[in-house]
């Protein structure tokens, strides 16, 4: 049987049963939206470690002509390498519903190889046999085929050909392909042959024996390997070495959720803001309570525990409420972003940890928002606490009504505005709650404007609507020619290209990228310069990088002198200027030196802008293009209308920002909550000064206003102080959104709808959180509310 | 019977000395003096009134004798203990120990029933087997005439069955002293009589009880009236009784 202090305890909590259900509302909102991210974070994290790693995620890839198998049994022989395999990857492109998308296709010389990218058969039948492809599951829906059915292939200026989608594979290692808006899928050497391609593998992967090891010490190894390629006179085209062990966006998720766990820890302490104004109010009210515990022989300690425990009890309660919910919404959470990865949830079971974490969380986080009040009302002397009157109204807002008593402004809102000030530790707590979910949602509101405007920003300097992509290289008048004559071209340019890497201080390549190039002062491009100039006509060895690259090789500064690997040679360069280009890691050069570098003067890309770049019209010329170009005897491998990869990749980015808008959400409520708590607080003060208007002839409606003007005082007051918070939240916001999502956005866009309708919000939830407490007021009769003590 | 007293013998020995007390507040005037060289002792079994007007010193001087204040100076020592030299915590000890207080509102927990009241001092003081504790207080209800109010809450009861209920509290830990402050200073004239005859019943069996009141009728009940004016005893004479 429960002993008589702890019967007190609970009694009380149900005798201010609405205020304690609110508060334990308050705590289980913040710690379903923490719990959620977190339980999603740990389901993630698990996948991302655990089956990336245990697919043995390629170390290198080293490109070259004609992979056998005596080669690769050099390099199996290596002490270094684990595991060596040969692979080919081509580009066609899929007709489906009349569209065409890029293909990325690849044979492997073993399907079935479990220590080197290992493939994982989702659905069908695995491999595929000679004439069938394997679809990779990401890309399955962007494609349009089905499983069983068929889908159509063409390669270069080859007849496109019908393959059977014979199953689906999983490739971990893979970007999703509705994200790329690529289709991944898996042939074998003989298929390859027959959509016109090599049938002869190309790239040698391989996997070292030491997973521990950094990126330079891959790079070591594969520049070992390269060496050894080189020494049977095969000519290496292309070395690359990805970050070991990582995926590709598990960092950018890594820290997306840590951004999104900042919030989820934010939204914690403004529910602990609410426990403390709670703690306080309830303290205040049983002070003389105390004093007469204490004179009946209770010490502090016993006092505190009471409270302690009925903290811990709130904390409980809202732990139990918001685990299982935190759970049934972190799940599906988590299956979204593992489908950003390409990743798949094999299980849902959430780690022990994480729910060991909530729960620990969950019941000491009102215990250590209660300690500081309780620890105050316990050092109360026991002569002052007898003496105490319990619940006083403060007159703090006194002078408040003394400044606003101007004409105009009728004297119940007066008191109301003067009201809002009465409790100032209590207005500070609620102010705070308020505005820091304030804050959020406008910094996540003027994060989606600046994501919108740098999206704009970046593809404005794109002044071109197509990209086509030519099966081989071409004389740039010619193809330019051939392009002029289709109707709805206004310019046209050929961009030359090639692929480059950076020679390190011991001669190793680096990553590769692309080094592009176009007449000077050619109108196809308006470059957004971030650091340095663009070049000018005088430049020679001149190149202008981007900042997706300098982020990957840093030393890429302007003024640097790197040397550069073009087709085997290592010529020296200077850095002159750094260019946003989002995520593409490039750079450009003047075009008379790069075709004199690369020994050529032909174009692989043609740069297409027409009169009207929505998307019907840019469709169909393209349409128009491509049978232009079939007729002109040109085979066009790709193309890409502009319009599409800007949608694609700003509602990429958009997602992420509204994940964190729901954070700002749950703030909001809680502060709403917060609010509730409050102005219930207040009135419960201030029932014999509601009992004496009535007396003197205030109506319902009279009181209903007054407390409902007074909440949103409190809400302006919460917006006008959220105004300055956001700024510096937004800042944060677009600087590790700009580090997690491809360097945009760049520049902070305040927005004026957002921040207007954070007020109207403001004023509603202040409106729907004074309600409760405005109904009460009118509820208590005359009498008793002017007995009240 | 329930044992309802801590020492029921030896009626000659002093259980409260105070030697030279003085007690004083600032205010935004000065200082003020609400004790000054106050000395007195009280046997045990004594039922010892304290009079005087409104600002006389009467609750300051309850509330040292309680340890709920501290004197500004001299000693203070009460059923062998010293207090002057206790801690905030030693003292809450030493109260729920040797103190049972009656407030003039009562000051019952309004979310326990009565008999849980009477058990809250006894849960503080953790010297009563848990099991007998709930005996104890329906034996001091039934011993103050509310054994059948004990599982109500203080809001049903009427005022004299309160202030029954809060002498029960004050006596559940058997308390070398009973400190009773005005309390019939809420309560009809017939029901502060009832009070008044059963404080002086507790007397005569043993209790020491220390009464500050300002009413003329409380005094005949009590063995001994201390007059206190600006903070100092102005007399101290046995009661005479009608």
């Amino acid at each position: 049987m429960l002993s008589p202090r702890w019967r007190k305890m609970l009694r009380d909590a149900w005798l201010h049963k609405a205020r304690t259900v609110l508060v334990v509302l308050a705590v289980a909102t913040a710690m379903i939206g923490a719990g959620a991210l977190l339980d999603a974070w740990a389901l993630v994290q698990r996948v991302t470690s655990a089956t990336y790693r245990a697919s043995h995620p390629v170390s290198a890839t080293i490109k070259l002509e004609g992979v056998d198998e005596a080669l690769l049994a050099q390099v199996r022989a290596l002490p270094e390498i684990f595991a060596a395999r040969a692979r080919s990857s081509v580009f066609a492109t899929v007709t489906s519903n009349g569209t065409r998308v890029t293909a990325e296709l690849h044979a492997l010389q073993d399907f079935e190889a479990q220590d080197i990218g290992r493939l994982e058969s989702a659905r069908g039948s695995w491999p595929p046999r000679d004439g069938e492809i394997a679809m990779e599951k990401s890309a399955l829906e962007l494609s349009g085929a089905a499983l069983g059915g068929s889908i159509s292939l063409q390669f270069a200026k080859n007849p496109a050909r019908s393959l059977r989608v014979s199953g689906i594979a999983h490739d971990v290692s893979l970007p999703p392909g509705w994200m790329d808006h690529v289709v991944y899928g898996f042939v074998t050497a003989a298929t390859m042959a027959e959509l016109g391609a090599s049938s002869s593998f190309d790239e040698l992967q391989f996997v070292v024996r030491d997973t521990a090891l950094d990126r330079d010490a891959v790079r070591r190894i594969a520049d070992k390997v390269r060496l050894l390629v080189e020494s049977q006179g095969k000519h290496v085209s292309g070395v690359d070495v990805p970050v070991p062990g990582q995926h590709a966006h598990a960092a950018q998720m890594d820290s997306l959720m840590m951004t999104q766990g900042a919030f989820g820890l934010l939204t914690l302490l403004v529910a602990s803001f609410l426990i403390v104004n709670l703690m306080t109010a309830m303290l205040s009210g049983q002070a003389r309570e105390i004093g007469v515990m204490k004179t009946l022989g209770a010490r502090a300690g016993q006092i505190a525990a009471m409270y302690l425990a009925f903290a811990l009890l709130l904390g409980v309660v809202a732990a139990s409420l918001a685990v299982p919910a935190a759970i049934a919404i972190g799940r599906p959470y988590a299956a979204m972003k593992a489908d950003m990865l390409n990743f798949s949830i094999d299980g849902y079971a959430i780690p022990w940890w994480a729910i060991a974490l909530q729960l620990l969380v969950g019941c000491l986080l009102p215990v250590a928002a209660a300690v500081a009040p309780i620890m105050r009302a316990c050092r109360q002397a026991v002569a002052t606490a007898l003496h105490d009157p319990g619940i006083v109204v403060a007159g703090g807002g006194f002078h408040v009504r003394r400044w606003i008593a101007i004409p105009g402004i009728s004297r119940p809102l007066q008191l109301s505005i003067g009201n809002a000030f009465r409790q100032r530790t209590r207005i500070l707590l609620t102010l705070l709650a308020l505005s820091a979910g304030g804050a959020v949602y406008v910094g996540a509101d003027n994060l989606c404007s600046s994501v919108r405007a740098s999206v704009d920003l970046l593809f404005a300097s794109q002044r071109y609507d197509i990209v086509l992509r030519l099966a081989d290289p071409q004389d740039a008048a010619a193809i330019e020619a051939i392009a002029a004559r289709v109707a709805g071209v206004e310019r046209v340019q050929g961009l030359a290209s090639v692929a480059a890497h950076v020679a390190t201080a011991d001669g190793m390549p680096g990553n590769a990228f692309a080094v592009l190039a176009l007449p000077h002062a050619s109108p196809m491009l308006l470059p957004t310069i971030t650091a340095g100039r663009w070049l000018n006509a005088s430049d020679r060895a001149a190149l202008v990088v981007s900042r997706a690259l300098v982020k990957d090789e840093p030393a890429l500064l302007p003024g640097a002198s790197p040397r550069l690997l073009i087709d085997g040679r290592s010529t020296e360069w200077t850095i002159v200027g750094v260019i946003d280009a989002g995520p593409q890691k490039l750079a450009y050069a003047p075009l008379p030196t790069l075709d004199e570098r690369r020994s050529d003067t032909r174009v692989s890309s043609l740069l297409v802008a027409g009169g009207d770049s929505s998307a019907a019209p840019a469709l169909d010329l393209i349409a128009r293009l491509r049978t232009e170009f079939d007729r002109a005897g040109v085979p066009v491998a790709g193309s890409q209308f502009v319009g599409e990869t800007r949608r694609t990749f700003e509602d990429h980015l958009l997602m992420v920002v509204q994940f964190l808008g729901v954070m700002g959400w749950v703030m909001i409520v809680v502060g709403g909550m917060g609010l509730a708590s409050t102005m219930s607080l207040a009135v419960l003060e201030r029932t014999r000064e509601i009992g004496v208007m009535r007396a003197i002839g205030a109506r319902h409606s009279t009181i209903t206003r007054m407390i409902m003007a007074e909440g949103v005082v409190i809400a302006v007051l919460a917006w006008l102080v959220a105004l300055p918070l956001s700024v510096p939240v937004s800042v944060a916001l677009a600087d590790a959104f700009g580090k997690v999502m491809f360097s945009v956005p760049t520049h902070v866009i305040p927005d004026a709808g957002g921040v207007f309708r954070w007020l109207l919000m403001s004023v509603l939830v202040a409106v729907v959180a004074c309600a409760w407490p405005a109904r009460r007021a009118t509820r208590i009769p005359t009498a008793a509310a002017l007995n009240y003590a | 019977m329930v044992t309802l007293f801590a020492h029921n013998n030896t009626r000659s020995e002093c259980v409260i000395s105070l030697r030279a007390i003085g007690k004083n507040f600032p205010t935004p005037m000065g200082t003020f003096d609400a004790l000054a060289n106050v000395d007195f002792s009280v046997r045990r079994g004594e039922f010892v009134a304290v009079v005087g007007q409104s600002g006389s010193g009467k609750s300051t001087l309850l509330n040292l004798l309680g340890g709920i204040d501290r004197p500004s100076s001299g000693e203070i020592v009460i059923d062998g203990e010293r207090l002057n030299g206790l801690s905030e915590n030693a003292l809450s000890v030493w109260r729920g120990r040797s103190i049972g207080f009656v407030f003039q509102f009562f000051q019952l927990l309004p979310t326990l029933t009565a008999a849980e009241n009477i058990m809250l001092p006894m849960d503080f003081g953790n010297r009563l087997d848990r099991r007998a504790r709930r005996p104890r207080a329906l034996a001091l209800l039934d011993r103050l005439g509310v054994a059948e109010q004990a599982d109500k809450l203080p809001g049903a009861l009427s005022g004299g069955q309160q202030q029954r209920v809060a002498v029960a509290r004050a006596m559940a830990n058997a308390p070398a002293i009973l400190l009773a402050d005005e309390p019939t200073g809420n309560l009809d004239s017939r029901t502060s009589q009832g009070l008044l005859g059963m404080l002086s019943d507790l007397a005569r069996e043993g209790q020491t009880v220390v009464m500050v009141t300002h009413e003329r009728a409380a005094i005949g009940h009590a063995t001994r009236v201390l007059t206190l004016a600006d903070g100092r005893i102005v007399a101290d004479e046995a009661a005479i009784h009608a």
